[in-house]
């Protein structure tokens, strides 16, 4: 029994990288040469809520960590800026997510909606204290709202094809009675 | 049950709190590095890039053909305006072509009369787009030729027709290009009739725009734009786009090469021109001066 959970546990661990992975992927082909005035949801940012709120075993802060970093790297951000705001941001929701378990779904959505603002507005407040280049505010707030309009989906995606539910009581016991 | 889970925590719950405390130490004290001394991480993100993206192109290539493929299929629904537009369009190429072999044989003429060369340098590496920037906020595409095939940051990247952008970041194999449309562009340019220098600052829009023009007035929208070699940027004439005028009544480039389909680039080749140091530079060469010192001192 604890011997499937852990397996399970690893499973899931793997599916959220292959996710992130995959999301990279995708908005790295090169489709979109042209400068757009909308501009999809940060999927990697709703990814990790998502996770970090309804099953913070299976998105460790490491595994965010490295993937954020990839990301900055690959998309040409100031590396480990966003990564680690990001990080922060999580580890709050982590902390959060055992009070969410019998919360309602738009609570948790307004806590998951807060937190990436916080994270796109603590990393516009360090762009500009380190006087670096500013990405365009409307293209900003059209991202972050898409972001949070995206987050029941994403729930959705997680829960149906990868049966990601809020952690329940009996879980959370399997969880502290692992070695 | 979940008290018992609390208490069991008590004493990992500090180390936890320092294990992410370090993390996000480290991930900011990366970004402080990059802030100051940025060549470096670069060149580190060069690396990352050269090592993780061709890992994907065989199954990237695929995907996006078939996108693209899908895109072109919808397109289809208006191949009847497409056609009719073609082929008033190709009368007017027709009379357009004419003029232009007339021209060229007028210019051979007088380039002959004049005894000019043409630069022989000038020669170009072609390579395929790999991957976009990924983000909304970057304009800018990797290529699959890198410091292996002698790319060297800074050269000019055009596809058949205009300029697309200046390499910034090379990697083994990869190297990656700026866009004239990233916000962070500035490409000296002059503006043909009137032959005024201004620069071209993109803007993350598609028609980057014309700063630092002395004066206005001068330049209207339908003349050319064409980069001006200032600073030892890119080569001399190299055609950029036309200008033309947001409704704002601010000077934009239409600019000529075809953004919407960025698959090939020319990465030109460009080793610098002579600087000349001193005002008899020009006149008499270095290497000449010197050869006929010598006789004179025997």
């Amino acid at each position: 029994m604890s011997n499937s959970a852990a397996t399970r546990l690893w499973l899931m661990r793997l599916a959220f990288v292959v996710l992130c992975l995959m999301v990279i992927f995708v908005q790295l082909m090169p489709l979109e040469t042209v400068p757009r005035s909308w501009t999809g949801p940060d999927l990697l940012l709703v990814l990790s809520a998502v996770w970090v709120l309804r099953r913070p075993d299976y998105a460790p802060a490491v595994l965010i960590a490295g993937l954020m970093l990839l990301a900055d790297f690959l998309y040409m951000r100031p590396p480990g800026l966003f990564a680690g705001v990001a990080v922060i941001v999580c580890e709050n929701l982590r902390r959060r997510s055992l009070n969410m378990r019998d919360v309602a779904f738009p609570m948790e959505w307004l806590t998951a909606a807060g937190a990436m603002a916080a994270i796109v507005v603590g990393n516009r407040v360090l762009t500009s204290i380190f006087i670096l280049d500013q990405v365009p505010l409307g293209l900003t707030v059209i991202q972050l709202i898409m972001s949070i309009l995206a987050y029941p989906l994403v729930v959705a995606f997680s829960f149906a094809f990868l049966g990601l539910r809020r952690a329940s009581p009996r879980d959370l016991d399997n969880m502290a009675g692992r070695p | 049950m979940a008290r018992d889970r609390t208490q069991g925590e008590d004493y990992v719950a500090p180390l936890r709190r320092l294990l992410i405390g370090l993390l996000v130490l480290f991930l900011l004290s990366i970004f402080l590095v990059w802030r100051i001394d940025s060549p470096r991480v670069e060149r580190f993100r060069a690396i990352v890039v050269d090592r993780f993206v061709p890992s994907f192109d065989w199954v990237m290539a695929p995907v996006t053909g078939t996108i693209n493929l899908v895109r072109d299929f919808q397109s289809y629904q208006r191949v009847v305006d497409q056609n009719k537009e073609l082929r008033r369009e190709l009368q007017q190429m027709k009379a357009w072509k004419e003029a232009a072999l007339q021209l060229e044989q007028e210019n051979a003429r007088l380039l002959d009369l004049n005894n000019v060369r043409l630069d022989p340098r000038l020669t170009f590496v072609t390579g395929v787009v790999l991957a976009d920037s990924g983000s909304p906020f970057r304009q800018s595409v990797l290529l699959n030729i890198g410091a292996r095939d002698g790319i060297v940051d800074g050269w000019a990247a055009m596809d058949g027709i205009g300029l697309v952008g200046r390499i910034s970041g090379v990697g083994q194999t990869t190297s990656r290009v700026i866009l004239l449309s990233d916000s962070s562009s500035r490409i000296p340019a002059t503006i043909q009739p009137s032959g005024q220098t201004a620069l071209i600052v993109g803007d993350n829009t598609i028609a980057p725009h014309i700063d630092f023009l002395e004066n206005p007035d001068q330049v209207r929208p339908g003349d050319r734009v064409v980069s001006s070699g200032d600073g030892g940027v890119f080569p001399p004439g190299l055609l950029i786009g036309q200008v033309a005028s947001d409704p704002g009544g601010r000077l934009r480039v239409r600019l000529a090469a075809d953004y919407e389909r960025l698959e090939f680039l020319r990465v030109l080749r460009n080793h610098g021109h002579e600087q000349l140091r001193a005002p008899g530079g020009l006149i008499v060469p270095e290497g000449l001066a010197q050869n006929e010192a010598e006789p004179e001192a025997e």
